[in-house]
Order: structure tokens, then C-alpha cells, then sequence
């Protein structure tokens, strides 16, 4: 039994096949990396586990629980959390207060003590505000804390979307294209902060265009094109595996 | 939140005194009735403070980033209740006028379930229609709610301690206002609560960003229920005081207009703010409502409001209104500080 386990999972919008029978095992602690052409339904495969959209056939287990089908928040709460492609952040919020409305997983009081502000409230408050500054810290956001969140430069709102998540206590972690448009210094501090949250025993499941990326962080890599999985294995032998040339380069007519 | 990571320390008078103004203009308000028996003066402040409970209520769900255009709806509910139980019925005030909210709770909860997984604009229109439904309901539910007539209410019965009669609602208005007084001061306690609490962020995530929210495990439906519902109740026990305070209840007390008044109150005074700008819009503009009602003008109120609201929504961003003038006042003109201004984002 695997860690989170995607078994024969179709997504149909319409007559439009997005997700063709895709079987996928992820172990604990693995950095999968996601490749594909646009359109190949890497973004749809990673709504799909996170509960945004439900598969329209086959099941999808964590931890040898079935999670398809569950709303986003439950699906949240066993422990997989996502980012989003494009900057989705709290709009007028600053850095500090996005974190805090993100913590809500965080927390292990319930409303009510929080309501009548009690003594465990108050405490778990402070450990929850200490855990907002120290992932802050790990993604060079310390600096930036009182400012507008979407007053940040694009790069450094992809960071905070990621504390964001991590804030949530995630066990397996899902990033839609981390590094889209960052140079390549920007991308390799993010590269180097998805091995710092692996190494805290974080699954990480990762889309990426960026192949250098990709080569220096992934475990394993599969590559989905039309819907369909059609490599799976080491980051280098998919490289170069030809039916992925194929779909992203096309095929040579002589 | 602001506070995070920004302590005050007990010599920030630049806290301190904004706020004691504010205690001063408190403690004076409580002993109007002590130096005026004036029935326009004392019974228009209890009025506006009736109404600024029902303004709070639509701040609160207005966090949940819903439009909650029914919320006369409550208060006529409430009011209703509270009619039905003492004159119909004949229960005693008190445990009536207890029932009353918890009833407009209720049914508030029972809607919200219903329309609050879809919200937005559904839930606007949903809430709009409710209004219309109470309404029409009372009217033609005669044998319960007499109609058109009406129901004529009693004031509350006098509070009796130790043979004395320590209250007594039919001899002044005082004791209506000190009521209101009351009930004003625990829907602002519970409301400030929600808006410290881990209930206030939340609400702010649902509002800010709901697919976000969700998928930080936060169960939208959830929280914009518990919102509603907790406008419910308070808006339900303003519109048994009021019921109680005016001794009569029709279907026309409660319509579409009062819903929409309750709106812009609230837009006008602030609806970053859960407790001051609720009632500062209700203080200033139910009044200047009440003053250009009484000017032979036909839709001058109307005008006038709808202006205010344009102006308010283009000019003041985010939720700021009047109430955050107040704080402009002090850092802009008393300490003139210098704000600290960051890049601001391209468009």
C-alpha cells in the first residue's frame, strides 16, 4: 500500500478527456516532479487530489483512506495541501495577516476557546504565531512581514504562497509551478527550500516547466501528455525517454 | 490582527487618548436620560441604537464576504415572535423576549444551511426574497399575526426587587433606553470576540479568497452559517425591543426599505469594522434619515443615501467609511505623523 495512491483516474469535462486512466504511487518522502506539454493535465491532475474537482472515474487513497470525492477543506485536513498556479493570495491582507487567516490548520483548540480567549487558546495562539515567524524566516520573507501582500514582487509572492501552505501542516505537498517567472537564481533558492521542506518529512508533489529545476530537486519524475502517463521513473531516464521528446518537441518527418 | 508582532506598550499615548475620547463620549451618552426627560431626544437614541444592532448583524455576514440583504427580515422575526408569545399567547416579557432571538436565529441557521453552500449572489437574492416572505406571511397569516391590524404589544412589566420597584417602563422612556443600552453592549462584546477570535480571520479568508480558504482545510459553509446565524439571533432581540419599545408590530415596520438602510448604515460608517462603523453609520444617518423624513421632499432621503454610498464605495477603498476618519483625525491632523508608504503594486 502506498503513501497516496491515484488508481485509474479519469477526469472528463464534457466530451474533453483531461485525465485518461492514470494509475500513480507516491511514497512518503518522495519530491515528484510533474512534466508535460500545456494542456497535458498536469494542473487538472493536481485539482483532482486536492479535492477541487472530483475524478470522474477511479479512486484516489491516502494513507489507505479514500479521499476522492472529499471536499478541498477535508482533504486539507488529512494532511494535502496545495499552491496554486497564477498568485492567489488574501487581497488586502499583509504578509503577517495572510499567514494568520492560513493557520487555521495550525491550531489544535477549537472556536470556543478561542472565542473566550482562554488559557490553552492563548498559548496555542503563541505557538501558532512562533510557527508563522520561523517559516517566514526559512523563506526570506522576515523582512517583508507588515507589508501588503500583493505589494510583493512577483517571486516572493510565489514564496509566501508557499508559506501559506506549509502553515497549514501539510504531509504531502502540492506545487503548481513554483518557479514560473523567477530568473534562475530565484528558482535555485526555491529548489534549495523544497529540500529543506523535504527533509522535514514533507511529501512533495511538484509541476515544472523548468527542467534544470526539476533535474537538481526531483526524486522521480513522471510526464503526462493528452491526459495520459506516459513515463514514469529516475528525473534522467525520463528525459530522454523518446515518446517524451516526442510530446514535447514532436515527431521527425523524413 | 494588527496587533501581531506590534506591542504596545501602557505609555502609547497615541493609543490611549483616541480611545478615552471615545470612553468619554460613551460615558456621556449613558446619562443623556439623567439630564433630559425628552421623549424626541431619548427615544430617537434608543431607535438608533435598535437599529445599529440590526447594522452590526449585516457587518457580520458582510465579513463572510455575503450580501445579506434581508436583514429586516430578522428583526421582524424577532419582533414577531416576541408579539405572538406575550399577546397571543399570554407568556410573561422575559422569557419571550428570550425566545424571540434565539427563534430569528433559528430560522436564520435553517436558511443559511440551505443557501450558504452556494452563496454570493444567489444568497443575495435569496435574502431579498426573504424579506418579501416574512412580510407577506405576516400579512396574511391573520390568525396568528392579525394581518394588517397588527399586533398591539404591552411595555415590559415593571422589575420588582425586594418590594421596590426598582423599573418601570410605563412611567419613562429610561429604562427603554438604558435596555437598549444592553443589548447594544452584548452584541458589541460578542461581536468583538468573534472579530479577535480565530473566527474573525476566518471569516476574513472565506470573504478575501474562498477557493484558497478551502483548500487551507477552512469549511466555507461552516463559517458563513455561524455568521449568519449569529446575526440572526441579535438582529431578532432588536426587533423585539423595538416591537416592545413602539407597543405595536405590522407588516410594514420591516420592509425592503429598512433592509436596504441597514445596508448603507453599514457601508457608510465602515464596514472594516465590526462594532464602530455599524453604529456610527446608524448614529449619524438614521437621524439625518429621520430630520430629511420630516422635509416635504419626496425621495430626498433616498437621493441623498444613495450619493453617500457612491461617494463612500469610490473615494474611501476596502471597507474604510466613516469610522476610519476617526483614526485619519488623530495620526493626520492631532499627532501629524507621516505614513510609511510602500511600492504600490502595477496594474
Amino acid at each position: 500500500m502506498s503513501y497516496l495512491e491515484l488508481k485509474n483516474v479519469s477526469k472528463h469535462f464534457g466530451r474533453l478527456t483531461a485525465l485518461d486512466d492514470v494509475s500513480l504511487q507516491v511514497e512518503k518522502g518522495e519530491i515528484l516532479g510533474i512534466v508535460g506539454p500545456n494542456g497535458s493535465g498536469k494542473t487538472t491532475l493536481i485539482n483532482v487530489i486536492s479535492g477541487y474537482y472530483s475524478p470522474t472515474q477511479g479512486t484516489i487513497a491516502f494513507e489507505g483512506k479514500k479521499i476522492s470525492g472529499l471536499r478541498p477543506d477535508k482533504i486539507a485536513k488529512r494532511g494535502i495541501v496545495r499552491t496554486f498556479q497564477s498568485n492567489v493570495l488574501y487581497a488586502g491582507t499583509t504578509v503577517v495577516e495572510s499567514m494568520m487567516i492560513s493557520s487555521y490548520l495550525q491550531y489544535k483548540t477549537n472556536n470556543w476557546q478561542s472565542f473566550l480567549n482562554t488559557k490553552a487558546w492563548k498559548k496555542d495562539d503563541e505557538r501558532a504565531v512562533g510557527r508563522v515567524v520561523e517559516l517566514l524566516k526559512m523563506l526570506d520573507l522576515q523582512n517583508d512581514m507588515n507589508l501588503p501582500a500583493d505589494g510583493l514582487s512577483h517571486g516572493y509572492q510565489r514564496l509566501l504562497g508557499i508559506a501559506m501552505s506549509l502553515i497549514a501542516n501539510p504531509s504531502v505537498l502540492l506545487l503548481d509551478e513554483p518557479t514560473t517567472g523567477m530568473s534562475h537564481k530565484e528558482a535555485m533558492f526555491v529548489v534549495d527550500k523544497i529540500k529543506k521542506i523535504s527533509e522535514q518529512g514533507i511529501t512533495v508533489i511538484l509541476i515544472e516547466h523548468n527542467m534544470k529545476v526539476l533535474m537538481g530537486v526531483a526524486t522521480r519524475v513522471i510526464c503526462l501528455s493528452f491526459g495520459n502517463k506516459i513515463a514514469d521513473g529516475l528525473p534522467e531516464e525520463v528525459m530522454n525517454k523518446q515518446e517524451v521528446v516526442e510530446a514535447y518537441l514532436g515527431t521527425e518527418i523524413l | 490582527m494588527k496587533h501581531y508582532f506590534k506591542k504596545i506598550s501602557l505609555l502609547d499615548y497615541k493609543n490611549i487618548v483616541p480611545k478615552s475620547v471615545i470612553g468619554l463620549f460613551i460615558i456621556l451618552i449613558l446619562l443623556i436620560p439623567v439630564f433630559t426627560q425628552s421623549v424626541v431626544i431619548v427615544s430617537t437614541l434608543t431607535l438608533t441604537g435598535i437599529w445599529a444592532v440590526a447594522a452590526m448583524g449585516f457587518t457580520l455576514v458582510m465579513r463572510t464576504g455575503q450580501w445579506s440583504l434581508g436583514q429586516s427580515a430578522f428583526m421582524a422575526l424577532g419582533g414577531y415572535t416576541s408579539a405572538i408569545l406575550t399577546v397571543q399567547m399570554g407568556l410573561p416579557f422575559w422569557p419571550s423576549f428570550f425566545i424571540s432571538g434565539l427563534v430569528s436565529g433559528l430560522i436564520a441557521l435553517l436558511i443559511g444551511m440551505v443557501v450558504l453552500r452556494v452563496g454570493g449572489v444567489y444568497f443575495a437574492i435569496i435574502t431579498l426574497a426573504m424579506g418579501e416572505i416574512v412580510r407577506i406571511i405576516a400579512l396574511e397569516w391573520e390568525p396568528v399575526t392579525r394581518g394588517s391590524r397588527g399586533i398591539i404589544t404591552s411595555a415590559p412589566p415593571p422589575i420588582v426587587l425586594w418590594g421596590h420597584e426598582l423599573v418601570n417602563f410605563d412611567t419613562s422612556l429610561a429604562p427603554y433606553f438604558y435596555f437598549m443600552i444592553c443589548l447594544v453592549a452584548v452584541t458589541a462584546v460578542v461581536f468583538w470576540r468573534i472579530g479577535e477570535s480565530r473566527l474573525g480571520r476566518t471569516f476574513y479568508g472565506t470573504a478575501l479568497n474562498p477557493i484558497m480558504a478551502e483548500h487551507q482545510g477552512i469549511y466555507l459553509m461552516k463559517y458563513r452559517v455561524i455568521a449568519f446565524t449569529v446575526a440572526g439571533i441579535f438582529t431578532g432581540y432588536a426587533g423585539a425591543l423595538y416591537t416592545h419599545f413602539l407597543q405595536v408590530i405590522t407588516p410594514f415596520v420591516f420592509g425592503f426599505w429598512q433592509s436596504i438602510q441597514i445596508t448603507i448604515w453599514s457601508i457608510i460608517g465602515g464596514i472594516g469594522s465590526l462594532i464602530g462603523g455599524p453604529i456610527l453609520g446608524t448614529a449619524l444617518l438614521y437621524n439625518v434619515g429621520v430630520y430629511l423624513g420630516r422635509t416635504d421632499i419626496p425621495g430626498l432621503q433616498a437621493f441623498l443615501f444613495g450619493s453617500i454610498v457612491v461617494i463612500v464605495i469610490m473615494f474611501l477603498p476596502q471597507g474604510a467609511g466613516l469610522v476610519d476618519l476617526w483614526k485619519l483625525f488623530w495620526t493626520k491632523i492631532v499627532w501629524r505623523e507621516k505614513e510609511y508608504k510602500t511600492d504600490e503594486p502595477e496594474d
